[in-house]
């Protein structure tokens, strides 16, 4: 996920993205923004961030676990707005949504 | 959030006494191994052997398959499972059912009691499979994982019937037919039909997961589900003839059609490093292969018999539990502590709430010891046959110090 300089909500969306360095997917031991789960994260809305995301497995049993530590991420680095979250499986995630710390941490075979 | 269903896991209640459970009967086991030392160069049916077969396939292979399939179903199903507190009975009704069946057999007391503990057994397959169908019934996709896992459970039924009839014919003997070819009929609707069509099912959808893999030759799936379902059905119906080759030779297409599978998603995975709880597996395919390798010379009883029921009960099925554990409790217990505190602070990583050092050292101390038992088998060496018995000891209570760090796990 990029974020354009010149999108006006830019300096939020670069705190939600450093906050969401810290929700880490208990199965890879790898952040959510490394791994490419976060396809979208939206503040069009006043009060409201939208956050469209995958898993790496649907129906993982982690799955709760990993959009819970999206909502708390979120919430306790924006106390006045309120969290959505959308869960996606299109496109599906696969290994080329991986950041290149994302490979490096998975050990991942180039 | 979404209504996409993620699937949330079941109630702990439902898994964990499971897992708990199978720790305590592996020890068992691996004790009442140490005390007939001595009995496991004879003959199969003997009564300190029936105890011990049953206490490894119900008491550890069976109970511990359960738990983990009652986490794994809403995975496999894309569904919730349907009753959390119907895997808690299913718990109560397996455990007592053994505890019956398992001294019955050690003290060979046929009679109520024996058939009282079949019968509980029985109850606990069939609330496995109402719970596993009506858990997989309302998911709309079509995978042969799912399948599987039903017709493992419905194998389960047929071989903890045909093992009922057996308790019941040895004390009120009607069956016309000879006691221990129904014997071979029960065991292999077991091995072939239970355990190796749900971990054909949950492999292929697990493995992959784990090794970040995919295939995308899901006919092989499909095949194997066919062929394992055929060849397991011709031998039940037509009977332990020399016919029983072929029907064997189609279940063994029915396993490389799996293997391929999931030799086709190794091949194909990013992650290079396989870790120990996936080295376990690993080897557990090699004792699968072993075991089919070794299906012809079962045809004459003796220790073949029990080598061939050795490398498939504590070469196959116990290499992948003792791995497979270690991939699935530490994230039941890590969900349970930690899931709510995900994002907000510092938690620690699932497999920290193990030791892997003691991991490693039970990965050693397991090949060992089935290498010990297999030579003491095959030798009928006495003091070997002890040895080995001494070092599954060893395995089980360095299994069992994991587990039980892992549920006593404290944040």
């Amino acid at each position: 996920m990029t974020i354009s300089i010149s999108d006006p909500h830019f300096e939020d969306k670069t705190k939600a993205i450093e906050v969401l360095y810290q929700v880490i997917d208990p199965e890879l031991f790898v952040n959510v923004i490394d791994l490419g789960l976060i396809y979208d994260l939206n503040m069009e809305t006043e009060g409201k961030i939208i956050v469209t995301m995958t898993l790496s497995t649907p129906h993982c049993p982690m799955g709760e676990a990993i959009t819970m530590g999206v909502e708390n991420a979120l919430s306790a680095a924006f106390p006045g707005k309120e969290t959505e979250i959308i869960l996606t499986w299109e496109p599906a995630w696969d290994f080329t949504r991986l950041t290149e710390e994302g490979k490096r941490q998975l050990d991942i075979m180039s | 959030m979404s209504n996409i269903n993620i699937a949330k896991a079941p109630e702990n209640y439902a898994v964990l006494p499971f897992y708990a459970t199978a720790a305590f009967f592996f020890l068992l086991l691996s004790l009442l191994l140490f005390i007939s030392a001595g009995e496991l160069g004879g003959h199969y049916f003997h009564p300190r052997l029936l105890a011990i077969v049953h206490t490894a396939t119900l008491g550890w292979g069976t109970m511990i398959i359960y738990g983990a399939s009652y986490e794994l179903l809403p995975v496999l199903c894309e569904n919730d499972l349907y009753s959390s507190p119907l895997a808690l009975c299913s718990w109560m009704v397996l455990t007592a059912g053994i505890l019956l069946l398992a001294p019955s057999f050690w003290f060979f007391s046929t009679g109520p009691v024996m058939i009282t503990g079949g019968a509980l057994v029985l109850l606990s397959a069939l609330l496995f499979l109402f719970n596993t169908i009506r858990t997989a019934g309302s998911c709309r996709a079509y995978t042969a994982q799912k399948c599987f896992m039903i017709s493992a459970a419905v194998w389960l039924v047929i071989t903890a019937s045909i093992g009922l009839l057996l308790a019941v014919n040895l004390r009120y003997p009607f069956l016309q037919v000879n006691h221990l070819q129904i014997l071979k009929l029960h065991a292999h609707a077991g091995i072939a039909g239970w355990f190796l069509q749900l971990v054909t099912g949950v492999s292929a959808k697990l493995i992959p997961m784990f090794l970040l893999g995919k295939s995308t030759k899901k006919g092989l799936l499909t095949t194997a589900f066919i062929l394992q379902n055929a060849g397991l059905l011709l031998f039940m119906a037509d009977g332990f003839t020399i016919r029983a080759l072929f029907y064997g030779l189609l279940i063994i297409a029915g396993i490389i059609c799996w293997l391929c599978y999931l030799y086709d998603a190794f091949r194909s995975r990013v992650r290079k490093a396989i870790d120990l709880p996936m080295q376990h597996t690993a080897l557990s395919f090699i004792c699968l292969l072993l075991s089919v390798i070794m299906i012809p010379f079962v045809w004459h009883d003796g220790k073949w018999g029990v080598l061939y029921g050795t490398l498939i009960l504590l070469g196959w099925i116990t290499a992948i539990i003792l791995g497979k554990t270690f991939k699935t409790l530490p994230f039941i217990i890590w969900n349970q502590r930690y899931k709510h505190l995900n994002g907000k602070v510092n938690v620690p990583l699932p497999k920290q709430l193990y030791s892997s050092p003691l991991l490693k050292f039970q990965y050693g101390s397991y090949i060992l010891a089935l290498l010990t038992l297999c030579t003491g088998i095959i030798t009928r060496h006495h003091l070997t046959l002890q040895i080995a018995a001494g070092i599954w000891i060893v395995t089980a209570l360095s299994y069992n110090v994991n587990v039980l760090k892992i549920i006593f796990h404290k944040r």
